[in-house]
């Protein structure tokens, strides 16, 4: 099989959702173009953009890192550890030995450092540990970008997550979720960044062919916590409909970008009839029924935030622990004795 | 002693030998795997559905759906 492009060398990779083969070479030029479409299309960010990129360790984070690098953006790596045991500490090791290839130091937060350990979190929170991870991991993408000043924060979202999770929506018709689900979420005032996913145009496979085509390792082990989450029945859905029909999963969400805001601003109206919605802080920064953190600062809709009410649950949970356990040992011991 | 194509699964840390020549696709197919939810790689190659694997030869079947 031969390239399509250059016509000359054996092609690496076949995309049948593009009609086409790729050799190497004319892939990195493939994917570079999608990724600057996807940047201009939906006006993502600009070369004057200060950039955070939010690497787990896995590919499409490491490979997005590496691409706006290329590209020539200031982008700085944001690691957040995410107290898993074994699962932390590999993708940790990946994330620093891609930076330190680049001349790179990635940022790196510890959660458990700060108290907030996922699973502990989850436990503590009776909560879905993906749940308590997306809520988490958010906090700190903000809390970051405001102190190094950072403009816009950057994640490895691909073409297969986001269809995946607008398909979870639709299927349930998540009105305040469709409503916020787009490549980019303006920034509203200080405490709430820019978000971006300028990988919104390729698919999985892509960014993994890239990533072993560049010889970037990352971390092939799924994070034990995602084993049973919801998100991967959507994509296995539209893996299938891919498989016969190639293109369906571009269609599909490019689809639902070009009917543009008015259907997302008719959801958010139809969530904030029934409820469901939550305002988000107008782009002036003045907050719409927002107001600042009683404990950290961060915008939120209560008087203490999310992150806060979630640490403050973990923390306690792990002084009952701690004293449970004193307590056993204090009892063994003074069986032993006796 | 018959030499077979080697077959690794990284994620599920599984490996086993099939008799070759075969077409990736085929493969693919026999191992349950659909073509788009899969990089299918030989050393530093990357293997195209089409590409003719032959006896003796080691192949890596690595899982490109990531959750969460």
């Amino acid at each position: 099989m031969k390239c399509k492009r250059c016509r000359k060398a054996t092609a690496a990779i076949e995309l049948r959702s593009h009609n086409a083969t790729f050799c190497p070479d004319c892939f990195f030029i493939f994917f570079r173009r999608q990724v600057e479409e996807g940047i201009r299309k939906q006006r993502l960010m600009s070369r004057a953009d200060r950039v955070l990129v939010c690497v787990s360790g896995g590919k499409d984070s490491l490979v997005l890192w590496d691409e706006l690098l290329e590209m020539g953006y200031d982008a700085e790596g944001l690691y957040i550890s995410l107290g898993i045991p074994g699962y932390s500490d590999r993708s940790k090791e990946k994330v620093i030995a891609f930076a330190e290839a680049r001349g790179k130091k990635a940022i790196i937060v510890d959660l458990c450092d700060e108290g907030v350990p996922i699973p502990e979190a989850a436990r503590a929170n009776k909560k879905h540990e993906c749940s308590v991870c997306g809520a988490i991991k958010r906090h700190f993408f903000n809390r970051v970008a405001a102190e190094g000043n950072f403009t816009v924060v950057a994640t490895g979202h691909n073409l297969d997550d986001e269809s995946g999770r607008l398909l979870g929506n639709v299927l349930h018709w998540q009105k305040s979720h469709i409503a916020r689900q787009h490549p980019l979420l303006p920034a509203a005032g200080e405490g709430l960044v820019r978000k971006v996913k300028p990988l919104w145009r390729l698919s999985e496979q892509e960014t993994a062919s890239y990533a072993f085509l560049k010889g970037i390792d990352f971390v092939i082990e799924e994070c034990p916590m995602s084993e049973h989450a919801t998100s991967l029945i959507f994509k296995e859905a539209l893996s299938i409909i891919e498989d016969r029909m190639p293109g369906s999963r571009m269609a599909f969400y490019t689809g639902f970008l070009d009917l543009g805001n008015p259907v997302r601003e008719a959801m958010g109206r139809a969530a904030a009839e029934s409820g469901e919605f939550e305002p988000r802080p107008k782009d002036d920064g003045t907050p719409a029924g927002t107001h600042l953190c009683d404990r950290c600062g961060a915008p939120t809709l209560a008087q203490t935030c999310g992150y806060c009410r979630m640490k403050a649950k973990t923390v306690e949970r792990a002084a009952q622990d701690a004293e449970k356990k004193t307590t056993e040992a204090q009892k063994a011991s003074g069986k032993e004795t006796a | 002693m018959m030499r077979m194509i080697c077959v690794r699964i990284p994620q599920k840390k599984r490996i086993f030998e099939i008799p070759g020549p075969r077409v990736v696709k085929d493969i693919l197919a026999e191992t349950g795997h659909r073509p788009a939810t899969v990089i299918v790689t030989m050393g530093k190659q990357l293997l195209t559905r089409d590409h003719r694997v032959a006896d003796g030869e080691t192949i890596d079947i690595i899982s490109v759906v990531s959750g969460g």
